[in-house]
């Protein structure tokens, strides 16, 4: 009779839990709206490894304490794509992901989170990322980014092509959202930086490549703006993007950007890259949807070198 | 007669041993089993040892040996030890007797020897002259790994998955829920009726099926009549009780007359742990005074003997068989897959080497992280039905994962190492531009050139700023990630790999040395 009551009280759980989150109305408004408490727009860091530049990076916008409150759940979304070690650069460097989360979890943070929604065997790109363990080494917890019912459809109001899509949960309940992409040459997307990393939130990517895959990209930071975007430009992947062949696609730069602004921390990497950032074209667009600025100049930059 | 009654609790613990192993193996849902695991356990599986035997060449794939000799000195230990399937019907008995049903007492019956060396004789026949892979249809371990694959496995996904939302629910995402099993409909019939038609007959008749339908059961069972120790009944002691024809799950003993059926018994020593006065058992062939030697059994002996000698060059006239088959035959079966036939897994070799080997216990279906494998439909042609299958619709093959190949117990899949994986050429991969959507729509895209893990999809300059696929298929491994991604539906995706039945090498993309200009200061 009890193991009957617990099954029959789990399943109501289980039951319970799904339809809670389907019913609610997903919508931007519900997003916190951080401001950034700095006078830096966008800082910059150079020739550090990549754990040092975080510190230096965060400790000029007033610590991760900024950004993450006593008591809220934050999420971070690298990109984990693909069945990649760390030094071909395919997806965001572990320490750095790792030390976020520390970073978080020192401010006070309840829990810190990461997922992606990867391209290849999730379990897989989890574990040869790095990430996974650094992830846990560091006390935050690893989500699987492939399983439909953790996504939920939401409105894209200012979207000119996507105007819908599903969301992972963890982007729409938590109260801090980090962004910390990798510096990549794409074969379709030009770059793959933080507006490109954000495809890794939404379930259906094929959308994206079937309708004007920059107008989409552009599309989707009109709907949630990442409470904190740091760009791991300790590796870059100069070619064959975004997944590689080899360890000679990849060039140490040793660079990390941290920003708010979408579009002017992806101009910076662009450059960083050694591209024009006009040819980015999904750059651009997010620039004419009111995201951010491709004008650095017009921007309070902090620049490190260590 | 020495106490023999610790054979029934060994057979016990050994037996829930294995089958808990294979039901592990079947349901390594998080892919966490080191490789040495599924080996182990696979490799006491009589027929697919056999197989191995022609693709590994080394002694551990020789197990069916030990198998033989053990029958020979003490009967089909290995029905009751080894064999998953059996055991499975053992815990299915187990649980039935627990059901407040009334149950007949157990009697002694006779072998259904009209059915079963038919079968044997059907299977013998088949196999010499459709091909090895007959042994898909009936062999027990083949059976039960449809079972467990297609009826365990999703229970213990699903068990998972509920307690990961469970957990989730209470904010803890220590458990992560996972992807259901594509469902195929064909695969799915063919285990739950073959799971249906096993536990009529458990509950009929307990180990009928091994009696009767099983080949493996009934091979050992021809040698279980000449090994050295064979159960009996000691009739100077025997008190004709009943208690070992009560607890005998083949129905193999005749209290009335006192006499064993030797080749049904399946070696569970249940008779023995029954017995009050000691009065079954092991008995060595010498002091076997009761058998009483007549010509007829003489001959019958003689039948038996060249009946084994049969079935032990039976696999090999078969291989050879297949072989001349290759060097005449090849190019009829080209004209048989035009258009696309099945991809067969990297390892596999060919797909007539595939087809050899392959017995469909789709132990690498279960175990495949990526879902890409799955089991075929008439892809293969009818005897294929339960093969594998590159799928790349479900899924693509991982470029740093060798599961597969590490799981197979026949060798379908050979070992090959990662290294070697690279250049493994199972397909090509063909592109349709018209119906590319940079072509069509003017838009950007480069999903497939985004999965490849060699560049043999490379997006190349086209109008504008955009890039357009070019694919190299000399480096191409035929992976299905571009076939995958592709978001094009209508009619066709716009990219795809055409198998190549006989497995190629792929050349190794041409690393250039890359050039940087290096920057000291920030470039903003």
């Amino acid at each position: 009779m009890k193991r009957r009551d617990f099954i029959r009280k789990s399943a109501t759980v289980t039951v319970a839990s799904g339809a809670l989150f389907s019913m609610g109305s997903w919508s931007p408004l519900m997003a916190s709206g951080h401001r950034l408490a700095s006078p830096f727009d966008l800082v910059a860091i150079k020739n550090g490894d990549p754990i040092a530049m975080f510190d230096a990076g965060i400790a000029v916008l007033g610590g991760m304490k900024t950004f993450v409150k006593a008591n809220q759940t934050v999420v971070v979304k690298p990109n984990i794509g693909w069945d990649s070690p760390p030094e071909r650069a395919a997806n965001t460097n572990p320490d750095v992901v790792g030390r976020i989360v520390k970073h978080c979890l020192d401010a006070g943070a309840k829990k810190v989170m990461v997922f992606d929604n990867t391209c290849d065997e999730w379990t897989r790109c989890y574990k040869n990322s790095g990430i996974e363990k650094a992830v846990k080494d560091n006390g935050g917890q690893m989500v699987t980014g492939k399983t439909e019912g953790h996504y939920h459809e939401v409105d894209i109001p200012k979207g000119v092509v996507l105007k819908k899509t599903k969301v992972h949960e963890l982007i729409l309940e938590s109260d801090v959202f980090i962004n910390v992409p990798v510096i990549k040459n794409h074969g379709g997307a030009t770059m793959s930086l933080t507006m490109k990393n954000l495809m890794g939130v939404v379930w259906d990517r094929g959308y994206y490549h079937k309708n004007d895959l920059h107008q989409c990209i552009a599309d989707f930071t009109t709907f949630k703006k990442p409470d904190l975007n740091v760009v791991d430009g300790f590796r870059a992947m100069m070619r064959n993007g975004p997944r590689g062949v080899s360890v000679a696609d990849v060039s140490e730069k040793k660079y990390q950007l941290i920003s708010r602004d979408m579009v002017a921390i992806d101009t910076a990497a662009t450059k960083i890259f050694g591209m024009e950032p006009e040819r980015v074209a999904h750059i651009g667009l997010a620039e004419k949807l009111g995201s951010g600025t491709t004008n650095l100049d017009s921007l309070n930059i902090k620049r490190i070198s260590i | 007669m020495n106490n023999q009654k610790w054979l029934r609790p060994a057979r016990l613990v050994l037996g829930i041993i294995f089958l808990a192993g294979f039901i592990l193996l079947f349901s390594d849902i998080k892919a966490k089993l080191p490789t040495g695991i599924y080996t182990f356990f696979t490799s006491t599986q009589f027929l697919p040892s056999i197989l191995k035997l022609f693709t590994a060449h080394t002694l551990i794939s020789a197990f069916f040996i030990f198998i033989i000799l053990l029958t020979l000195f003490s009967g089909r230990v290995y029905c009751s030890v080894f064999c998953p399937l059996g055991i499975m019907q053992d815990t299915i008995a187990f649980f039935h007797r627990l059901l407040p049903f009334k149950r007949k007492r157990r009697k002694f019956k006779k072998a259904l020897n009209y059915l079963r060396y038919p079968i044997l004789g059907l299977f013998i026949v088949s196999m010499l002259f459709i091909g090895f892979y007959s042994i898909n249809l009936l062999d027990p371990y083949a059976n039960f790994g449809r079972i467990a694959g297609n009826l365990y496995q999703p229970v213990f996904i699903f068990l998972n998955n509920l307690m990961a939302n469970i957990l989730a629910s209470m904010g803890i995402h220590s458990i992560q829920p996972i992807a259901m099993k594509l469902f195929t409909p064909p695969t799915f019939i063919a285990a739950l009726s073959m799971f249906l038609l096993i536990l009529l007959m458990v509950i009929y008749r307990d180990r009928l099926y091994c009696n009767t339908v099983c080949p493996v059961g009934t091979i050992l069972g021809l040698l279980s009549r000449i090994s050295y120790l064979k159960i009996r009944i000691i009739k100077h002691s025997c008190t004709q009780c009943g208690n070992c024809q009560t607890a005998c799950k083949a129905n193999c003993i005749n209290i009335k007359e006192m006499s064993v059926d030797v080749s049904r018994c399946i070696s569970c020593f249940n008779c023995i742990t029954s017995c009050e006065d000691s009065s079954i058992g092991l008995v060595r062939l010498k002091s076997e005074k009761m058998a009483v030697s007549s010509a007829s059994d003489k001959s019958k002996r003689e039948f038996i003997k060249a009946g084994m000698l049969f079935l032990g060059a039976a696999p090999l006239i078969a291989h050879a068989n297949n072989e001349d088959e290759d060097h005449d035959g090849g190019h009829h079966s080209r004209h048989r897959f035009h258009g696309r036939g099945p991809i067969s897994p990297p390892g596999s070799r060919s797909i007539e080497q595939l087809k050899e080997h392959c017995i469909g216990c789709q132990l690498c279906i279960s175990a495949c992280p990526s879902k890409v494998l799955q089991p075929a439909f008439l892809d293969y042609g009818f005897m294929g039905m339960m093969f594998p299958k590159m799928d790349n619709k479900a899924g693509f093959c991982n470029y740093e994962c060798t599961k597969c190949s590490e799981v197979c117990p026949t060798g379908a899949i050979q070992k090959i190492t990662k290294k070697e994986k690279e250049t493994v050429q199972i397909g090509t991969v063909q592109f349709r531009q018209h119906l590319c959507i940079v072509e069509s729509e003017g838009t950007a895209c480069g999903s497939c050139s985004e999965h490849c893990p060699t560049q043999a999809v490379k997006m190349v300059p086209y109008k504008d700023d955009l890039t357009i696929p070019e694919v190299d298929p000399d480096i191409c491994v035929g992976c299905g990630a571009c076939e995958y991604a592709c978001p094009v539906e209508d009619p066709h995706v716009a990219i795809y790999v055409y198998p190549n039945e006989v497995h190629q090498v792929a050349q190794r993309p041409v690393i250039e040395e890359l050039e940087v200009e290096e920057t000291e200061d920030f470039p903003f």
